[in-house]
């Protein structure tokens, strides 16, 4: 919101640069939104959330929301180093939840199928030793 | 992981203030280890080493290498550093999630392998306890059988035996029993003693009641009719006790004999004649059957 949180990053751009006028000219305007960023994030967010991640990753995805908010807000304040950060933090953490719940999944059903499998075995064997 | 950034930078500014050489020797001599670069990579060492799980993500391993490759790489800007290796350290994460996918995946496979074997298994069992049963089943009818056949072998035996034993005896069946007829050849005329002949035929009769030990009998004794008919009773009663004493001489028990005195009441044919006399002069031994059938 204010100026003097944008200051560094721009003297340090700009120190950095030797000659491109252009490069210059454009780091003085205010730099475009991360909008692919914030997009991918989105979409990240949305997939885990169909994977069922609000049941099986619900920390992940829960940073997931909060960095994309965030990010947002940066938007608003034309922080727009910080906001794609958050963006690209924000998809990393919801495809973490997706991935997470995907094991998840799978553990549990590997855990019933075993089950599954102990119980027939007894029963097996219960029905063998019954009939000798 | 944004607070600690900011945290890091008020830091920095701080050390900055404070003794700028100083800051500028620690950048260049080891530049933000501390940002979580080093971190990610020895999750990422571990990962790769795990003999189950190194190979089963490809693609998301890659993207973890380059994003570790980029954190460590990173040395300019702190707050950049930091926003790397939280990068890195999420995709090694991720990484290790998908491979943990993939590592479950082939283990349902085998669980799935499992089942059936178990199935299988059970199917085997059951069809081996199957067979085992007709198996059981079959040689217990052959015991049976040959069982059987051994009775029926005996009872043919016996039965053979019997009729042996009643052919030896000369003794004819009827209603009441075996009936053997001890002509008056045993005794002496008007005597009740046994002749020394006589004792053959009793020997067998004896042997006989001796093998067939259910069996009992009743000894009648007749006469003709020379004499008086009490002389002819008593006559006849003392040649029937004659023979009972004779029997239980050779083992055989007094309840199993019965001796009666029947006198000339019960020719066998006329006694006009010599021949018919004679014939009417006997002993005669009913063994009773037994109870039960063969």
């Amino acid at each position: 919101m204010n100026e003097s949180s944008q200051a560094p990053p721009r003297l340090r751009i700009a120190a950095g640069l030797t000659g491109a006028l252009l490069l210059v000219a454009s780091c003085a305007s205010t730099p475009p939104a991360p909008i692919a960023t914030l997009q991918a994030a989105e979409q990240a967010i949305l997939n885990a959330e169909r994977g069922d991640a609000g049941r099986y990753a619900a920390a992940e995805l829960a940073a997931a929301r909060t960095k994309l908010a965030s990010a947002n807000d940066a938007v608003q304040e034309e922080e727009m180093i910080i906001a794609k950060r958050l963006g690209e933090q924000s998809r990393a953490d919801a495809e973490l939840a997706s991935a997470r719940s995907e094991a998840a999944k799978a553990a549990t059903v590997n855990e019933e199928m075993k089950r599954g499998n102990d119980a027939l075995f007894e029963e097996t064997q219960r029905n063998s030793g019954a009939s000798r | 992981m944004n607070t600690t950034s900011y945290f890091t930078r008020y830091r920095a500014k701080t050390l900055i203030a404070a003794a700028v050489s100083l800051v500028l020797a620690a950048c260049a001599a080891a530049p933000l280890k501390s940002t979580g670069a080093a971190d990610a990579r020895a999750k990422l060492t571990v990962l790769q080493s795990d003999a189950n799980l190194a190979n089963r993500a490809p693609l998301a391993m890659q993207e973890a290498e380059a994003a570790v490759v980029t954190a460590e790489a990173s040395n300019t800007d702190e707050e950049q550093a930091v926003h790397l290796a939280y990068l890195a350290d999420r995709k090694v994460d991720t990484a290790r999630a998908r491979a943990e996918t993939g590592f479950a995946e082939d283990q349902l496979a085998k669980l799935g392998e499992q089942r059936e074997s178990i199935r299988l298994d059970a199917r085997t069992r059951e069809a081996d306890i199957a067979q085992s049963q007709v198996a059981t089943a079959r040689a217990e009818a052959q015991v049976a059988r040959t069982d059987a056949d051994a009775a029926r072998t005996l009872a043919a035996q016996q039965a053979e035996e019997l009729q042996r034993q009643i052919d030896e005896l000369q003794a004819r069946p009827t209603d009441r029993g075996l009936v053997l007829t001890l002509g008056d050849v045993l005794f002496r005329s008007g005597m009740s003693d046994l002749n020394a002949g006589a004792t053959n035929s009793l020997e067998k009769l004896a042997s006989f009641l001796n093998h067939y030990p259910d069996r009992s009998a009743i000894i009648e004794g007749h006469t003709d009719n020379v004499g008086s008919d009490d002389y002819n009773q008593g006559l006849s009663q003392r040649r029937a006790d004659s023979v009972k004493s004779y029997l239980m001489g050779h083992g055989i028990g007094s309840p199993r004999l019965a001796a009666t005195g029947m006198g000339e009441s019960q020719p066998l044919a006329g006694n006009d004649s010599a021949t018919g006399r004679q014939q009417n002069r006997r002993v005669e031994v009913i063994i009773d059957n037994p109870p039960p059938a063969l």
